[in-house]
């Protein structure tokens, strides 16, 4: 068993989809619970990503194929897990580059990051209107909306999103957090978000907090 | 050279593909395949390298991404590609010197060579920073006031009238001419009426762009920044900032920050993307010149030392080859009123100006708080004309040890104080001991650096 979950994970970090696609087929031939193999072999090799990544020892393509890893071999490993089994474990972000801003490579690397750790995510892209997020969450059922930009002119749509959910009633239904250059930490608290990430790695551990005391 | 005409047809009709193939299939994979074919190696060690062939080969590696890459507009979902014999012309055709502003402020600004004797430009103001309306002109006065400051480049209004500038709305355009007012204001007041400008900061659309397109704002010889987007890309936005400057007459500069950890991976694949920019940038928006920002994953700042690395070896690769005027970045971690800062604004100037770029900065704490003034970039003005005696080698030493004073320090930097923390408000002059810290600190530096800083 440790030798299939080792494939895993390897697979996962070197981002070879074949070779995940191929070790999820043999945790299943083992009779390895698909869970352990998700959890204990595929994150475990995603989480070993993303340190390499924030110490820079790898870069952004390089995550981005281990995530296409990861996901070729959750199509094999998830359908064997009982549908609500899977829902149940997976919170769920709707995240995007909000209104009027065109970039989207640091959303890109919390997004690819939040996945890495389990968040079910829905990328909304860039350049996203305020309405979007809360019509998407709102959809999906989703725990966090996350929104970013890089432009300090776009800052106050986070504010407007923010009031948004509060006139519909539904500041308390979703944790809001908010990042990106210009975005501090202050500001954020000012608007009255309840969190705030200065980089991925911050956004994904203030995220899980968020979340622990989101269940309490 | 190819008009902008041709460039907005190339934009309409040059090859389709999906972005996510364009930074993946194209970018994230010629980079790589680039830098291992060129074997192009960030050394730590050597952050002024003294070995050309390393240069050349860099430069080889950015035509080649250049040709083989071309820019994706986001607009339209098409590549923009160019020939090799367009790329050649736009080398051929970029000036290597222009004239910025005007009168007896104006100054010539060109091509630096690798340890150039001659005295670099120093562009000063904190760039890409959003600045509050009421501090403003004084804050703009602080850096004019300064005579070893040659050109101006301050941040923008995010805020204008106490209502919140929304990127898009008509906001964007008083924003946009209140800035270019308030620093006319600021220039007369300092008595620099000619002083040459890179500004309209607070246009991040083409809005507040065309609606500064005129001598009341904008003179044929100031400058706005055009920027390419991550990495090799542009869009419908970027484009009419060209076409307008191009038609306006005033100088169009390409504004280039390739992201280190990003989809040109770790700094040899972004040095890579740099040149291929440039050489881009100056078909694509005409730039007659370029402005050199890398972005540090982590730590933003350009003094971080990938970051340093990249200007020292883009900046010797461009003097090599072209006759391109390149400024480069000066963004720390640290805010003004800080020690950290020194320390950070001598490394990143003198990695610039002994490998072929003139000094922009000093956007302190990377813009994110107006924690700055114009006497760290008297410090990082007075540090730029001391370092045209550094040969690289002595520079790369220098280098080396300021960095060991900040480099642990980057992660949690000392982000400073606010302006009217550090100057006098009315009379726009630094208070006491902000003067203080700044004349101890220069004197510490002074004695890392061999004493060159004329005291």
């Amino acid at each position: 068993m440790e030798e299939i979950l080792n494939g895993l994970a390897d697979a996962v970090i070197k981002g070879d989809e074949e070779k995940a696609k191929e070790m999820a087929k043999k945790a299943i031939e083992a009779n390895i619970d698909p869970l352990i193999a998700i959890n204990n072999g595929l994150m475990k090799g995603m989480q070993k990503v993303s340190e390499d990544f924030n110490k820079l020892i790898i870069y952004l393509p390089d995550v981005m194929m281990a995530a296409e890893a990861m996901k070729a071999a959750l199509s094999i490993l998830e359908p064997k897990i009982l549908e609500k089994k899977v829902k149940e474990e997976k919170k769920k972000v709707v995240i995007g580059t909000i209104q009027g801003d065109i970039h989207d490579i640091g959303k890109n690397i919390v997004a690819l990051l939040l996945k890495a750790n389990g968040f079910e995510v829905y990328d909304l892209g860039r350049d996203v209107p305020v309405d979007e997020f809360i019509r998407k969450a709102e959809e999906v059922n989703a725990d966090i909306i996350a929104v970013s930009t890089l432009l300090s002119t776009s800052m106050p749509y986070m504010e407007d999103l923010i009031n948004l959910l509060k006139e519909r009633g539904l500041r308390e239904k979703y944790i809001v957090m908010v990042g990106g250059g210009p975005v501090t930490r202050e500001w954020a608290m000012s608007i009255g978000a309840d969190g705030y990430g200065e980089d991925g790695e911050e956004a994904v551990r203030v995220a899980k907090e968020l979340i622990k005391v989101k269940k309490k | 050279m190819i008009t902008i005409w041709e460039v907005l047809d190339r934009a309409e009709t040059g090859p389709y593909m999906e972005e996510k193939d364009f930074d993946i299939k194209i970018i994230a994979k010629k980079c790589r395949e680039l830098v291992k074919e060129y074997d192009i190696k960030y050394n730590p060690e050597e952050i002024i390298t003294t070995d050309s062939s390393l240069a050349d080969d860099l430069f080889e590696a950015g035509l080649r991404l250049a040709l083989e890459a071309g820019i994706y507009c986001q607009s339209t979902k098409r590549i923009i590609k160019f020939s090799e014999e367009e790329i050649k012309e736009g080398i051929k055709s970029a000036p290597s010197e222009i004239i910025v502003g005007q009168g007896r402020d104006s100054r010539i600004l060109y091509a630096r060579d690798i340890e150039d004797k001659r005295r670099p430009i120093i562009c000063g103001g904190q760039a890409g920073a959003t600045i509050p309306e009421e501090w403003y002109v004084p804050m703009a006065m602080s850096y004019m006031k300064e005579h070893l400051i040659d050109m101006i480049n301050h941040g923008g209004l995010a805020i204008v009238e106490g209502r919140k500038v929304r990127t898009h709305s008509p906001l964007e355009i008083q924003a946009t001419r209140r800035e270019l007012v308030m620093l006319r204001e600021a220039a007369a007041r300092a008595g620099r009426p000619g002083i040459g400008l890179i500004a309209g900061e607070s246009s991040v659309t083409a809005l507040g762009d065309l609606a500064i397109a005129s001598e009341r704002y904008m003179r044929s010889t100031d400058s706005h920044l055009v920027a390419l987007l991550n990495e090799l890309k542009t869009d419908y936005d970027r484009l009419a900032k060209a076409v307008n400057f191009t038609e306006y007459g005033a100088y169009n500069v390409t504004l280039v920050d390739p992201i280190i950890g990003g989809y040109a991976g770790g700094p040899e694949g972004v040095a890579i993307v740099f040149i291929a920019s440039f050489l881009l940038g100056r078909l694509l928006y005409r730039s007659e010149y370029h402005v050199c920002h890398p972005i540090h994953f982590r730590y933003v700042s350009t003094s971080a030392p990938e970051c340093m690395w990249n200007l020292s070896i883009v900046g010797q690769a461009m003097a090599r080859n072209t006759k391109f005027i390149i400024m480069g970045d000066v963004w720390t971690s640290a805010g003004a009123g800080s020690e950290m800062i020194f320390y950070e604004i001598a490394a990143n100037t003198i990695t610039n100006v002994v490998t072929g770029t003139h000094p922009l900065g000093v956007s302190a704490t990377n813009g994110k708080y107006p924690h700055a003034s114009g006497l760290e970039t008297r410090f990082m003005a007075e540090v730029a004309l001391a370092s045209v005696k550094l040969k690289r080698n002595e520079a790369n030493e220098i280098v080396l040890k300021l960095l060991n004073e900040y480099k642990d320090k980057m992660g949690k930097p000392d982000i400073g104080k606010p302006f009217p923390e550090l100057y006098d408000m009315k009379k726009v002059v630094p208070k006491s001991d902000w003067e203080t810290l700044y004349k101890s600190m220069k004197k510490k530096i002074n004695d890392i650096i061999g004493g060159i800083i004329e005291v």
